[in-house]
């Protein structure tokens, strides 16, 4: 391991070099921490609802946990018409969550960290959502960026500002996971290097400080999971019950 | 078999009491720390993005630098738009 804190992010291809058709799709060790940590989702549900117990147990109890949660944050934000997404945000927030807590383990890798991965998952979820607006209310879905109640002077410059907002939906979604995940990992391993640096003598303040900050980052870990899923909710919801 | 009455306002008064938990839990549950996470970022990814539209359209139409000032502050407005939906959005939760 090198003293470098930013050497845990670096991407590290696994196996040989694969290419098609100029574009590099080999194997890294990004690859293998999000086939886990989807592997690990697949089987907390598989076995979570094998045996379908009206007294369940500990697994089973975990999954429906998980169940109730994302349901009742759809239900609370988006409303009873989000109901059909249920199964594309669930698996979201179980990706995002299950890659934060993978990287919470020593030596693995977190793939949050990188804001490719963050920001195809926020585009996605904007084109999808700006898609299902566009379907569901046609060409009234523009009224979104004309806020009612606007004197006309005014309206060419609100307009464009909602655009803008509008815009930033992506950006801010993806830079806040990402920027929460690395900033965090960066200083574990800043205090980690700490404590190697200081040794046996001065070395107990910053480990005290590192364990405080792996309970913080897994509540940001969890958090971050939460955060992303519900604005995807409230953009949802945005698309689908139209009023300004 | 009918319910006798003494059990039934007991049942009563265990409804209304799991009510109120799940009520109370609702306000203080997690979105207080995700609300404080969202603010910053939602001000700083408008200011971005205006800025890149600027860029962009300057590069565009050849208008150095006036599109990408312009567009600078338009972002920052929409930033303080954001901040302040998301703000309200808090308090009436």
């Amino acid at each position: 391991m090198a003293n470098n804190p930013m050497q845990q992010f670096t991407v590290n291809k696994i196996g040989p070099e694969i290419k098609i058709a100029g574009i590099d799709l080999s194997f890294t060790n990004a690859s293998l921490f999000m086939l886990i940590s989807a592997s690990l989702i697949l089987l907390l549900l598989f076995f979570g609802s094998k045996e379908k117990k009206i007294i369940p147990n500990k697994i089973q109890l975990i999954a429906e946990l998980f169940y109730t949660f994302v349901a009742k944050m759809i239900s609370d934000t988006a409303g009873s018409k989000a109901k059909p997404y249920f199964p594309f945000i669930f698996s979201l927030f179980m990706f995002v969550l299950f890659c934060n807590m993978v990287g919470m383990l020593p030596y693995s890798f977190t793939v949050t960290s990188h804001i490719i991965v963050t920001l195809i998952m926020a585009l996605f979820i904007f084109i999808a959502v700006t898609i299902i607006g566009f379907l569901k209310h046609g060409f009234k879905y523009l009224s979104i960026f004309v806020p009612s109640g606007v004197p006309a002077i005014l309206l060419p410059l609100i307009t464009v500002i909602e655009i803008i907002s509008y815009l930033s939906r992506p950006v801010s979604l993806s830079v806040r996971l990402f920027a929460n995940m690395m900033a965090g990992h960066t200083m574990l391993k800043v205090f980690g290097g700490f404590v190697v640096s200081l040794g046996i003598l001065g070395g107990w303040l910053p480990l005290s400080f590192s364990v405080a900050l792996t309970g913080l980052e897994i509540l940001v870990a969890f958090l971050q999971a939460y955060v992303f899923a519900i604005l995807t909710c409230i953009y949802l919801n945005d698309a689908l019950n139209l009023h300004h | 078999m009918t319910i006798p009455d003494d059990f039934k306002t007991r049942l009563k008064i265990a409804k209304s009491k799991i009510k109120k938990d799940i009520d109370s839990d609702k306000e203080k549950r997690g979105s207080f720390m995700g609300n404080a996470f969202k603010l910053g970022t939602e001000l700083v990814a408008a200011v971005a993005v205006g800025t890149i539209i600027g860029f962009i359209l300057d590069n565009w139409f050849g208008t150095k630098p006036w599109l990408i000032i312009i567009f600078f502050f338009l972002g920052a407005a929409a930033g303080m738009l954001n901040v302040i939906r998301a703000a309200n959005k808090m308090q009436k939760d």
